[in-house]
């Protein structure tokens, strides 16, 4: 375990070196000397090299670690301290250049005269939007609501159940119950990680470019979120209760039912309601990529650069949203 | 023969800590016998494997014949049934009704469907508030739990005990929460429930003048072992810095 630790902080203290290295050496200095400049990949891989074999030194000559600081909070004290902020320092600022090398910030095409002209037109269409569409327009967006809320709906019955299996309290009582736990959890987890909009792309493509392609990426997502958020309900539930149960002799659904339930209604509903809201906004991204609805009828105008008409749709989101927003934190806290 | 047969007990939480190291005694019924003993003596461990929330890790547990040490599935149901607990928390659901409460009390005796659909029977309401009367908040049936106060919520969890019609009644440190008004009277009705009904109590407490008052027999533990057993009477004060500590002092609850 102790050792497991070390090569875990000594993998960071390694990676710190060589990134710092390669940022330095591939992104930073071909940008101040010249855009076009290239080092031979030999010279390269040696600094490379020598700036983690630097660290890897550091990390096992002298108590300064990254690795260590930031797996485990470990802190040297005195000049190994200074030395290790000062690499911190180093860390963090040639990742900002490097930030800003490579996303291509440009104050001055931001502040350029056609840039602004482009802009002030764009937004000028968006402020004089075009109110023929109005009817398809909130109809698309009925469509986006009722997405979100059908995804919603049959999500939480699904998670309902899963998340008792996702919970640490209710199945760490036996080896089955670890083992069921631990892959479920990392099952959602990857479903969590995978964003809606790649679902959506999946599903378009196997029950094709619609609202139902949308709602099912919605749904996976769904599961996958409201899941976890159950579940660490659940975990944190007050014992008391579960033990003057399961002192009866209920068994565990019973336990389960009238001793877990009762402590989690009130923040799954809480949750459950959020989701929805999140759902309307995710429904219209998914839009974009053939999930249907308000966020397809988007991407239609601006494909046609019809400024007006997507002014229109833009209004029509927002005010939506807003309302969605504040209805739901109203709710929320009334349940609180 | 005893009610319940403890021999040799051993507990040991999974992190490796000890708490019950070889405990033997013996309960009759109709007892009501106190276990003292300092913070982390290992009093509440002993409650739990008595009911079975906890499994021994060695030695036995046997009552009325059956030994329950290792019981399992229906049996432990069972066993767990026939034996009330209430505890210093209360734990009872404090979002549902009183009456809800102590229909809980029957879940061990309930198929889970029939419960889960509310199916309680006529006889069982019929019982519940019964109970609720004998603890004197009959009244309360209908509120919701969280919405008494404590000495009424340790009541209608001894109501939750009755239901199960115990014939061990397990009590871990029921007034520890509670003002020495509402503790007396929360211990006089065990008391009660005790001379009246014959159910066996086991109760830990933590003030000897409780002690003294409530116990027919006194059982002493330190750091997992049996130091004293015997009558509240014996506890002199040399048996007292045995069992809190050379240091110790005692506080007065009247
Ligand atoms: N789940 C657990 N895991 C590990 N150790 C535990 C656990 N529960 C209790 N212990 C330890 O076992 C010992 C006995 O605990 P127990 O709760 O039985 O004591 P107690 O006599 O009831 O104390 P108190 O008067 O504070 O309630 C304590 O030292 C405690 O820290
Ligand atoms: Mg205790």
């Amino acid at each position: 375990m102790k050792a497991l630790r070390t090569v875990f902080a000594l993998g960071i203290d390694v990676l710190v070196g060589a990134y710092v290295t390669s940022a330095c050496l591939f992104i930073i200095m071909p940008a101040m000397i010249s855009d076009s400049i290239s080092i031979p990949s030999p010279y390269g891989a040696i600094s490379v090299s020598i700036g983690s074999i630097l660290t890897l030194l550091l990390s096992v000559g002298s108590k300064v670690s990254l690795g260590r600081a930031v797996l485990y909070g470990q802190l040297p004290t005195g000049r190994a301290r200074s030395i290790q902020r000062h690499l911190a320092w180093i860390t963090f600022v040639v990742t900002v250049i490097s930030g800003w090398i490579v996303t291509e910030i440009s104050p001055i095409e931001f502040f350029s005269g056609q840039g602004l002209a482009g802009a002030g037109r764009i937004f000028g269409a968006l402020f004089t939007p075009e109110f023929d569409i109005i009817g398809e327009a909130l109809s698309a967006m009925m469509e986006t609501v009722f997405t979100a809320f059908m995804a919603t709906i049959i999500a939480v019955p699904v998670s309902f159940v899963l998340s008792f299996a996702a919970a640490r309290n209710v199945m760490a009582t036996d080896t089955t119950g670890r083992i069921v736990y631990v892959v479920l959890r990392a099952l959602l987890n990857i479903m969590r990680s995978m964003e809606p909009i790649i679902w959506a792309i999946i599903f378009s493509v196997w029950v094709g470019i619609g609202p139902f392609a949308g709602m099912l990426a919605l749904v996976v997502h769904t599961i996958a979120s409201l899941t976890k958020q159950y579940s660490e309900q659940i975990e944190d539930v007050n014992d008391g209760p579960i033990e003057a149960i399961s002192a009866t002799g209920a068994s565990r659904l019973q336990v389960l039912w009238f001793a877990i339930v009762p402590q989690c209604v009130i923040p799954f509903l809480s949750f459950t309601i959020y989701r929805w809201d999140i759902n309307v906004r995710m429904a219209t991204i998914i839009g974009f990529v053939g999930g249907g609805g308000i966020g397809y009828l988007l991407t239609q105008y601006q494909g046609l650069s019809r400024y007006h008409e997507v002014g229109m749709l833009v209004i029509i989101i927002t005010a939506v949203v807003w309302i969605l927003d504040v209805i739901s934190a109203r709710v929320r806290a009334a349940l609180k | 023969m005893a009610l319940l047969s403890v021999r040799d007990l051993r507990h040991t939480y999974p992190n490796g800590f000890s708490a019950i190291k070889g405990l033997s005694f013996d309960v009759t019924a109709g007892e009501f016998l106190v276990v003292i003993g300092l913070s982390g003596s290992g009093k509440s461990t002993l409650l739990r494997c008595i009911n079975r929330l906890l499994e021994p890790t060695s030695g036995s547990i046997t009552m009325n014949g059956t030994d329950v040490t290792h019981c399992v599935g229906e049996d432990l149901r069972r066993h767990r049934s026939s034996i009330g607990m209430i505890f210093q928390h209360f734990n009872l659901i404090g979002r549902h009704t009183v009456l809800d409460n102590v229909l809980y009390g029957t879940l061990g005796r309930t198929p889970a469907w029939a419960s889960i659909t509310r199916k309680f029977t006529k006889e069982q309401r019929d019982r519940a508030l019964a109970n609720l009367d004998i603890v004197g908040i009959a009244d309360k049936a209908g509120v919701r739990a969280d919405s008494l106060s404590g000495g009424q919520q340790q009541r209608v969890a001894i109501a939750r005990a009755l239901m199960q019609e115990p014939s061990i009644l397990l009590a871990d440190e029921p007034v520890a929460s509670l003002d020495p008004a509402t503790s007396h009277s929360v211990m006089k009705y065990l008391e009660r429930i005790n001379k009246e009904f014959g159910t066996t109590v086991i109760c830990n407490l933590h003030f000897l003048s409780l002690v003294r008052q409530y116990a027919s027999r006194v059982l002493a533990l330190k750091s997992g072992e049996a130091v004293f057993e015997g009558s509240p009477l014996e506890i002199t004060d040399e048996w007292f810095r045995t069992i809190y500590g050379d240091d110790a002092v005692e506080v007065e609850i009247r």
